[in-house]
Parts: structure tokens; sequence; C-alpha cells
């Protein structure tokens, strides 16, 4: 009897299979969203509470800083679920599993789609999380559901992002220990831009930051959500798309560039 | 207790607060949140809202960055508490906690040993942020003196909340649990007039405000920081600080007892 060859599988079926792995992740380890859920929520009700009155200054587009600050935490809840998949990628290539998973017959890409998948449907817990809470201490849906719109789809970007930043990390070092350095660099990113002010009330090296950093316009996109000054239009929409794709081919070229450098 | 067993005592604190430390500083990377992420938060808040300045109400100081430091060094007592728990639940979980319990010493000392280390973590981490701002144009008007007050005050808050992770850590000897601490500890931070004077907060934070001994902390720092009393008492700032740690000590000694009772 002639022993066949396995059959090769599927790259949409591998991709698949890793994205219920991530999400296994979440749904086996108890309380594993809770911390990355609060956290942001925390932080938007503790920016609210201590700067509320930056409203007053002369050229703030909004009376309400809560509806300033919620598209903030809702990037900053998606930036960090995008960051986690760093840390644990670079897990399993500490425990080994990757290494496995390198020999699989499907191109290497292939690896990265399913946790990149499974950090973008983490993050629509915070996001929603945050907007909900934001929505009940008063921020209003002045984008309508196009607003709404923009802010998911900045969340997701956002998020596919920083999981890309995170594998780079991850296949460069190749240590959980690098994991602080994921979240730091999604902090980073996302508050040296018009985190706290607009960009015309911004004052010294700051101000420099936040014109070149491209989460400034990707800010803008969402905040189409909340904000009455910034309406949903083309005008705010088209910056932070091109933004977020810009960030998607950068860091995807780099986390790719890693995947071909590992076992080499 | 008789002078000798005082001293004997005393050394098993220090020994104990000595490894807390050395620990710590051989793994340096896990120090890297504690002292680099409350500077980031620094350099983007006081860059960032710089223009409050311009606000009414807003008290007249001569550095805006010194005026925002004491909020960054609340922070940092924050996250130099929340360590000596992490580490701790780190000591609970691979067994070294128990060999510890079997040594012929007070078992007060064990948890006094570690907030002893925690003393000195905050001690080194306050001046150094003081420092890094100083580099950065912060002015403090109320001079060295006022500067050392400050670091002074830090370290005891920094023991307090020590106490408040030690006694979790101790109630759950979970590392886990400690490590997902990380922003139910800065519901501390924001309910304090940590980045802006209480007069501008948000009404309920506000009134909130008052509960929190940080703030008597920070409006403190702040006074002794910038040489104006009229940002704050340091005196009450110190007396918070004493009773925070007072009471957190003896919180996760209570939690020490409960646990040895259980196991």
């Amino acid at each position: 009897m002639s022993v066949g060859a396995a059959p090769r599988p599927r790259a949409g079926a591998v991709v698949v299979a890793s994205w219920r792995r991530a999400l296994n992740e979440v749904l086996r380890v108890r309380g594993a969203l809770l911390p990355a859920t609060i956290a942001p929520v925390i932080f938007m009700l503790g920016m609210t509470g201590q700067f509320s009155r930056l409203t007053d200054l002369e050229g703030f587009p909004t009376d309400s800083y809560l509806a300033w600050i919620v598209p903030l935490s809702c990037l900053q809840g998606a930036g960090f679920a995008g960051a986690a998949t760093g840390s644990n990628l670079a897990r399993d290539i500490e425990q080994g599993l990757f290494d496995r998973l390198l020999v699989a017959p499907v191109p290497r890409a292939v690896l990265l789609l399913g946790p990149i998948l499974g950090a973008v449907t983490r993050c629509l817990v915070p996001a929603t999380a945050v907007l909900a809470v934001g929505l009940l201490l008063g921020a209003e849906f002045t984008g309508g559901v196009l607003g709404v719109l923009a802010l998911y789809g900045a969340s997701i970007g956002f998020c596919a992002a920083a999981a890309l930043w995170g594998i780079f990390l991850a296949l460069t070092f190749r240590t959980q220990q690098a994991g602080p350095l994921m979240q730091q660099g999604v902090f980073l990113a996302v508050f040296l831009s018009t985190a706290y002010t607009p960009e015309a009330l911004l004052r010294g090296w700051l101000a420099g930051a936040a014109r070149y950093n491209p989460v400034t316009h990707v800010l803008e996109l969402s905040r189409q959500a909340t904000v009455s000054g910034l309406e949903p239009s083309l005008a705010n929409t088209l910056p932070g798309v091109a933004a977020l794709v810009g960030l998607i081919l950068v860091l995807g070229g780099l986390a790719l560039f890693g995947l071909w450098r590992i076992g080499r | 207790m008789s002078h000798g067993i005082l001293e004997r005592e005393a050394r098993v604190v220090l020994a104990l607060g000595r490894r807390a430390l050395t620990v710590q500083f051989r793994r340096a990377q896990l120090l890297m949140p504690t002292f680099v992420l409350p500077l980031m938060l620094l350099a983007v808040i006081s860059s960032g809202t710089s223009a409050a300045v311009d606000l009414r109400g807003f008290p007249d100081v001569a550095s805006y960055l010194a005026f925002m430091v004491p909020g960054t060094v609340v922070q940092g007592t924050i996250l130099a508490g929340l360590t000596a728990g992490i580490a701790l639940a780190s000591d609970i979980e691979f067994g070294f906690f128990d060999r510890l319990l079997a040594a012929p010493v007070k078992r007060t000392s064990l948890v006094l040993g570690r907030l002893c280390g925690t003393l000195g973590l905050a001690i080194l981490q306050s001046s150094f942020f003081l420092l890094v701002a100083l580099a950065f144009g912060a002015r403090y008007p109320g001079g060295a003196g006022a500067a050392v007050a400050a670091v002074a005050i830090a370290a005891i808050t920094a023991v307090g909340v020590g106490g408040i992770a030690a006694a979790i850590a101790l109630r759950t000897g979970s590392l886990a649990l400690l490590q997902s601490l990380f922003p139910f500890m800065f519901v501390l931070l924001f309910t304090a007039p940590a980045f802006f004077p209480r007069e501008l907060l948000a009404p309920v934070l506000r009134d909130f405000s008052v509960l929190n001994p940080l703030t008597y902390v920070v409006e403190g720092i702040r006074a002794l920081l910038n040489g104006d009393a009229g940002l704050g008492d340091p005196a009450l700032g110190l007396l918070a600080a004493c009773l925070l740690a007072v009471c957190t000590t003896a919180l996760s000694t209570g939690a020490l007892q409960q646990r040895l009772r259980r196991t």
C-alpha cells in the first residue's frame, strides 16, 4: 500500500486556526481582557477629571473634554490590544512553538495573519467599553453613524499597526522581556500627538512632534464620532486613512523582514 | 522587646531591604516602567497641557514643569509600591517566602524588610525624577532642602502604597493578580490633583479628592518645590504620608498573620 503525501493545508484554514487560537487565549484565561479594558477607561476618566477645564481655552473645538478624550482612549485600548500580539508571539518563540509553526508548508506571512486578526477582534472590547462608559457619562455621537464607523475603523487600523509593531519587536528580540518596549512604543505614538489639546494649543517640542506624527491624523479620523467641531467629511477622513495605510505598510514591511530573518 | 532583639530585627529588615533592591536592579529591564513611564507621561502632559497656565484660576508658578513634577513623583511612588507587591507575590509563588518564614525572626520584620526596599527604591526614583526635570528646565524656588523634604515625603508615601500591594500579595499570593493591578492603582493618582490645581478639577473629582491621602501628599510636595505655601501644606502632606504608611503596614502585617493561620 503506498502512502500518499499529506494534503497541503490551505492558507485560509491556517489563518482561521491561528485566529481562533489567539481568541482562545482570551476566552480560556479568566479575566484576561479585564486589565486591557479597564486601563483605558480609568485613563479616560482620570484625564477628563484632571483636564476638563482645558475646554475653557480659546480655540478648543468642543466644550466637552470627555468627547475629546473618548476617541483617544479607544485608540489607546486598541493599541495596547495590538501590542499584546507581540508579547504572545515572543512567548511562542521562547517556548519553541513558533519554530514548529515555521516548518508548516504555508507561506510564512500567513502565520502572522491569524494573531493580527485575533488582536483586531480583541480590540473591539476595550474600544466598545470606553465608548459605552463615555456615552453614559455624557459624551454624544455628534458624528452619527459615519462618525462611529470612523472611530471603529481607526481603532481597528491602529490595532493592526500596533500588532505589526509588536510582531517586529518580538521577531527582533525573541523574548517576552521586550513587552514593555512594545507597550511604550504605542504609548508614545498615541501621546506625542494632539492627545490632550488641539494642535493650535500645543506649545514647544510637542507641537512639532504632533505635526509629523501620523497618529495625530488617526486621532482626527476617530474624533469625528464625538467632537462637535470635527464633522464627518472626506477632509477629516482621508489623512487618517492615509496615515493608517502608511503605518501598516511600513510596520508590515518591518515585520516581514523580521520573519524573513528568523531561522536563517 | 530587649535592645538586642530590636537590633537583630533591624538587621533583618535592612538585609531584606537590601535584597529587595538588589533583586530589582539585577533585573533592570523590569525597572524601566517604574523609572521611564512617569517621565514619559510628564513630558507629554507638561507639553500637551502647558496652555493651561492661561486659564483663569491657575496659580502663578515660576515653572509649569515644576508644577507638574509632584504628580510624576507621586506616580513613581505608586509604581514603586506596586513593584514591592509584585516582588513579594513572586517570592510567595516561587517558594522563597516560605523559606523566610522558617527563619528565627519576627514575621513582621519580613514585611518591613520588603517595605524597606520600597523606601530605598522610592528615594532613588524620586531624586531621579527631580534631577531629570531640573535638566529639562524645571526650577525649584523652594531650594535643595525643600527637594530633599519632597523626596522624603514621597518615599514614605511609597511605603504606604507598598503596604497596600503587600497586603494584597499576602492575601492572594497571586503574581498574575498583582501584575494586573497596574491600572487600578492609577485610580489613586487620578483622584488626586496630580497634574492640575484642585480648584480646577472636575467638580465630582474635586469633592472626591478630599478623601484621597495622595491629594495632601502631592500638594505638599508641590508647595515645597515651588516655595509657595498657597499650593499646599507640606506638614499635612507628611502627616498623610505617615498615616498611610502606618495603616497599610498594619494591614499587610495583618494579612501575613491571616496567611499564617490559613497555611
